[in-house]
């Protein structure tokens, strides 16, 4: 189990270097296979770990192990080591599984780009990170994951090098994630001088001792992570930018699992979070907001995947909100089907950029229902999922946490409003865009660009994994359902026991509100976009501005950084470098010419000269004697 | 076998004499020293395994007296970190001649002969465990050095080498000051086992010194000229191996011998090593050609490194010894790198290049893995060691570790800003399509240099652990005084 | 041995010095120079002579001979400079030759 759990997280490392060091020797599309089998084999090991885990009890699935010393100065020592216990093997389940799909269906969607084997070895790359980031055993090894899938995701959103807007989307996206493991790191100092280590068994168990604001300060730094990573408010300006990537990239990096990685991050070390119930409500309060927020500016998006972008801000607020309020299992539940009906939206969206040869934007859409039925089916089963519309997926994993809200107080029945309002958003905006690409007439452009996929492996690649995605996010949902049937809070509890739980009438009554909202947000959809019955109101400049988050931060942080680096080299770097010795060289000149001044070239002067010293030195001796 | 580490000083030299005095042809004069090099990697390698690293204190040492009425004597040893420094210092000399080998230099004779000088003098200044000594090799560096800058140079090679000397001499005889007066009054020139000393008179004129050549804003007036003008391989080795001297000379010196000062003088210190990086790094961030950012990032992070050394507990010393290894790999292959693209590019500057990684995929490979392992993405060897110097620079104060993420920020920005600009859009109008991909040859010297980036990335330990013995505070307050 | 005290031929000889002094600091031409300079060094000769009597050595007397023989050296190089200086049609004037000013 534990070898397996190893074998998990170094097999898709070992496919990227071996990809980086073949380079041409391997084919393009054996690259493509060689990173999808590595994914694969994680996916198995993933497995093998989660049965040996199911032969334990409940109380021992805990299940440390590690390599070799990572880091070490005197008493303190950092392990290269990784953790088998529910909760991490949830996530390796979900992230190799998910990314094997994905993977896969990339070998379809990038087929004939210069670059595959580039591409690749970055996929590869970033399923190791995120492995690494949901296995690991101690905090530090936890930040390295964290750091390295910003690392990927920056290589993967600009991994078109060539089009401006990609690096600089790259580049945003690394830095807003850099701010968070700048405040990660200051939560990971403080922790250190508290308890002397990072490993979880010996950090966990201190949190309550903590002070009061010591144990803000850590799970605001926390937060600042995991804020920064999921692209919740207030550092979400990089997601949408993010889509400069390929499809793929956005379906499991943007949408399945990196940005889900705060979500994993607040649930791991929910003992920390619970030691700060202030903070914790702020989580769940930023995620309230964030999916608020999202889910407006979905409804003026004209691109395709912008809209499923900020839909997955949206719900990762969702997550957050759960999270927040102690809901930990809820949350994961959501994470978990997210990342199968997410993942299928964006690839069956891929599959419509593909067959128009690039275009994304929905305007230019229309009627694609016709052209490609299958793609259309799989859409409208992810888009039934994402509104929480029962039996789909979303509905069981949403509600759970909507439920989970009223069940927490004033506070989380402010939030359960706020919730409620997302659902009708999410019908809304998701059916916008499902009625936009796919019902009505199909449009001059569909007419003239489009193209069928062919059957052969391309074809085989990008139809399977739509398909299995399809089939759960249709039936994903099943895995819980309400206070009934709950494998996953069960499966969780020994690791992240519940704070809160809902009674039989709030999940009822919540679920009821929530499908009604869903519905009806479909159904205004349906109205304004569908059939066409009524005109889209005009959109606020507000909203096409997302709320003017990237103006204000080129405001208050690019151009005063900018300003104090031109200023700073101006007045201090020039006249220090340059002044510096200018005005020693131009000391000592002043020196010697002072001293110039002495050699007359007058004989009599120097007689003088000598004379005057003479009595003056007789004098002293006199004296002296 | 304790005539190691001398061993380890003449072989370069006698290389240089070697050189000098037999008449070689120009391509054997260069592969000559490429070969001594190489041989000095193996003679550290050897030394490496001799080594115990689980004691403390000083070893494969050697001691014969020189002055006996003044108590000077001829004494070399290495530490567990000097080792590692050793090590740091021949592998980057190595690949810095197999750069000037690769890109080949006029009058060759004279320029390896100097090059394996300037090895064995870097050797000469880790290992020496006598005042008078190490001063000696620590001036016996700057005389190879101001003939490579002053020769070799660019355009501007004449001001840079002037500002160069002066400010180093300047640093340098306040230091002798320091060691005279030192010397005299403990009555031994001898660094083991001598005791401390309280005097802060005594370690400012040290601390001139080292705070000079590290450098420590605000006395880096020398650096941008210096980086700018010398040849790539003496930028590399000048950034990479002669700033850690001075780091290495607050390390054994300054902080083992004063700890009185030390903690009188930590909060000045601090403070402009923490201006230093954050001044680094945004002129970094606004620096117009490729060398001008690995300079000031050079500053900030000599900032970072003297932060983990002042910050005198275990997490600061370790974290600063193994950023001190980091650092030198990392810049030195940075400025390899670049003076590859500028022989591809007749040009450093930022807004003529750009678009390199089209159809040169080995540039792209090592400048991107470089690049983002300086800026110390969580999971490389530069952010160990920086997250091991904030976590002990924390504990001196919070404010130190803010500065310090911040720091990580403004590397973020400004590593990303050069790998864009240099690989990425469109190529710029002094890239041309003739500019070729790494050669084999580059790729020699290249490859090794990363692939111990990465090795360390995966173990950092190697250096973490096997530094002090068991602890860096207690060495320091034991075998080191 | 009989004649006037020491001290009276001390002041001669210091009288014989300051002259010579007064007029190295004052004169302008080098001729005059040359001549106050050995009007010094003859006074200088006096004292020693002076003194040799005085404590009844010859050290002194010795030591005067030893300074006529520089005198008279140093006299040919300098009546040689000037003598040079005449050919060059040189301004004989001290105050004039200050090519080796700084």
């Amino acid at each position: 189990m534990i070898a397996a759990a190893w074998i998990c997280l170094f097999a898709p490392l070992g496919a990227a270097i071996a990809i980086t060091l073949l380079g041409q020797r391997l084919t393009r599309r054996g690259a493509g296979y060689l990173a999808t089998t590595s994914v694969g084999m994680s996916f198995v090991a993933a497995l093998v770990s989660f049965a040996g885990l199911l032969g334990d009890s409940p109380s021992q699935r805990y299940h440390p192990s590690t390599l070799w010393r990572w880091l070490t100065a005197g008493p303190y020592d950092f392990g290269m080591r990784i953790t088998v216990d529910p909760l991490s093997v949830f996530m390796m389940l979900v992230v190799a599984g998910v990314g094997f799909l994905i993977v896969w269906y990339s070998i379809g969607y990038m087929d004939g780009d210069d670059e595959e084997r580039r591409y690749f070895a970055y996929m590869a790359l970033f399923v190791f990170s995120m492995l690494l980031l949901v296995q690991s055993g101690n905090l530090l090894l936890l930040l390295a994951g964290w750091g390295l899938v910003g690392l990927s995701s920056y290589l993967l959103i600009g991994f078109w090098h060539e089009r401006p807007s990609a690096i600089a989307a790259a580049k945003k996206a690394f830095v807003m994630n850099a701010v968070g493991d700048a405040t990660m790191a200051l939560a990971l100092f403080l922790l250190i001088q508290r308890t002397g280590s990072l490993d979880f068994e010996k950090v966990f168990p201190q949190a309550p001792a903590f002070g009061g604001w010591a144990a803000n300060l850590i799970a605001l730094g926390l937060l600042g992570g995991a804020v920064a990573k999921s692209a919740q408010l207030p550092l979400q300006t990089w997601l949408p930018d993010a889509m400069e990537g390929p499809t793929p990239v956005s379906a499991l990096i943007h949408a399945a699992t990196m940005v889900t990685a705060g979500v994993y991050l607040i649930v791991r070390t929910h003992t920390l979070f619970e030691a700060a119930p202030r903070v914790e409500e702020l989580a769940a309060g930023l995620g309230a907001a964030t999916l608020l927020l999202a889910g407006l500016i979905a409804l003026v998006q004209t691109d395709i995947k912008r809209v499923i972008a900020y839909s997955t801000m949206s719900q990762i607020g969702y997550m957050f909100l759960g999270a927040g309020l102690g809901a930990y299992a809820n949350g994961m539940f959501h994470l978990m089907t997210h990342a199968f009906f997410k993942a299928l939206l964006f690839m069956a969206a891929g599959i419509v950029i593909h067959a128009l040869a690039g275009e994304q934007d929905m305007r230019r859409m229309g009627g694609l229902r016709q052209f490609l039925p299958r793609t259309y089916w799989a859409f409208m089963v992810g888009a039934l999922a994402l509104a929480g519309v029962p039996p789909f997926a979303g509905f069981f994993s949403k509600d759970s946490i909507l439920a989970a809200a009223l069940a927490h107080g004033w506070y989380g029945q402010l939030l359960w409003v706020v919730g409620m309002v997302g659902t009708f958003l999410t019908g809304l905006y998701t059916f916008r865009m499902l009625f936009m690409a796919f019902w009505g007439e199909p449009s001059a452009f569909v007419r003239e660009h489009f193209h069928a996929l062919n059957r052969d492996v391309v074809g085989v690649s990008l139809a399977v994994p739509v398909g299995v995605l399809t089939v759960l996010a249709a039936l994903g949902g099943w895995l819980q359902f309400a206070d009934v049937w709950t494998p996953v809070s069960n499966w969780l509890e020994p690791v992240a026991p519940a704070l809160v739980e809902a009674s039989g009438l709030q999940e009822a009554a919540s679920s009821a509100i929530a499908v009604v909202l869903g519905i009806t947000g479909i159904g205004v959809a349906w109205w304004i976009y569908g059939a066409r019955r009524a005109e889209a109101p005009r959109s606020l400049p507000l909203l096409e501005h997302k709320f003017y988050f990237d103006e204000l931060y080129d405001a208050l942080f690019y151009r005063p950084t900018v300003f104090l680096a031109n200023a700073l080299l101006k007045w201090v770097e020039r006249p220090l470098v340059f002044g510096s010795v200018r005005e020693l060289a131009g000391a000592i000149r002043e020196l010697g010419l002072e001293t110039r001044s002495i050699q007359t070239g007058l004989v009599r002067t120097y007689a003088l000269a000598i004379a005057a010293s003479v009595a003056v030195a007789t004098l002293v001796f006199v004296v002296v004697r | 076998m304790h005539w190691l580490t001398t061993a380890l000083i003449l072989l370069p030299v006698g290389g240089a004499l070697a050189i000098w005095i037999l008449p070689l042809q120009p391509f054997a004069v260069g592969s000559t020293a490429l070969l001594v090099a190489l041989a000095e990697v193996g003679l550290w390698i050897d030394s490496v395994a001799r080594f115990d690293f689980s004691k403390p204190g000083l070893q494969l040492d050697q001691r014969t007296s020189w002055f006996s009425d003044l108590h000077v004597s001829y004494h070399v040893g290495l530490y567990g970190f000097s080792l590692w420094l050793v090590g740091m210092t021949v592998v980057v000399m190595a690949a810095a001649i197999a750069y000037a080998f690769w890109a080949g230099r006029d009058r060759p004779r004279a320029y390896y002969g100097l090059m394996l000088l300037l090895t064995g003098a870097l050797v000469g200044v880790f290992a020496a465990q006598d005042l008078l000594l190490f001063y000696v090799f620590w001036e016996a560096m700057l005389i190879p050095l101001y003939v490579l800058v002053g020769v070799w140079g660019g355009a501007g090679r004449l001001r840079a080498t002037l500002v160069f000397v002066i400010y180093t001499m300047a640093g340098s005889l306040l230091m002798l000051a320091s060691i005279i007066v030192l010397g005299i009054s403990q009555g031994t020139f001898d660094l083991v086992g001598s005791g401390t000393n309280g005097s802060d008179w005594i370690f400012l004129g040290f601390v001139a010194a080292f705070a000079v050549k590290a450098p420590l804003f605000p006395l880096h007036a020398w650096l941008p000229e210096a980086y700018r003008e010398s040849s790539p391989e003496v930028a590399a080795v000048l950034s990479g191996v002669v700033s850690k001297a001075a780091a290495y000379g607050f390390l054994r010196i300054a902080i083992s011998k004063f700890p009185g000062p030390t903690s009188d003088f930590r909060i000045p210190i601090l403070v402009l090593a923490g201006c230093g990086l954050i001044y680094g790094s945004l002129l970094a961030f606004r620096a117009p050609d490729v060398r001008g950012v690995i300079a000031y990032s050079s500053l900030a992070q000599l900032g970072l490194i003297t932060f983990g050394l002042f910050a005198v507990n275990d997490l600061g010393l370790n974290g600063a010894v193994l950023q001190m290894v980091n650092h030198g790999l990392i810049s030195a292959t940075l400025f390899l790198l670049a003076g590859g693209i500028e022989r591809r590019a007749a040009t450093g500057e930022l807004a003529r290049l750009g678009g390199m990684a089209r159809g040169r995929p080995a540039l792209a490979t090592v400048l991107m893995t470089t690049g983002i392992i300086a800026l110390a993405v969580p999971g490389s060897t530069a952010f160990a060691g920086e997250f091991a110097i904030l976590a002990g620079v924390f504990r001196t104060g919070w404010a130190w570790a803010v500065v310090g993420g911040i720091a990580i920020v403004l590397a973020a920005m400004y590593m990303l800003r050069l790998i864009s600009a240099v690989l990425h859009v469109s190529p710029g109008p002094a890239v041309s399509d003739a500019a070729l991909d790494l050669r084999p040859a580059e790729l020699g010297f290249l490859v090794p240099l990363v692939a111990c980036l990465l090795v360390l990335s995966a173990w950092p330990a190697a250096i973490t652990d096997r530094s002090f013995g068991s602890s860096p505070s207690s060495a320091i307050s034991g075998v080191l005084r | 041995m009989n004649g006037p005290d020491v001290v009276w031929y001390l002041c001669v000889a210091a009288f014989l010095f300051c002259t010579g002094a007064l007029g190295v600091l004052i004169r302008r031409s080098p001729l005059i120079v040359l001549l106050s300079l050995e009007i010094m060094l003859n006074g200088s000769n006096l004292a020693l002579i002076a003194f040799a009597r005085h404590h009844g050595r010859e050290d002194g007397q010795i030591f005067a001979l030893a300074v006529m023989a520089v005198a008279a050296s140093e006299v040919v190089v300098g009546l040689g400079l000037i003598v040079a200086m005449a050919r060059r049609r040189l301004d004989l004037d001290v105050d004039k030759l200050r090519t080796l000013r700084g």
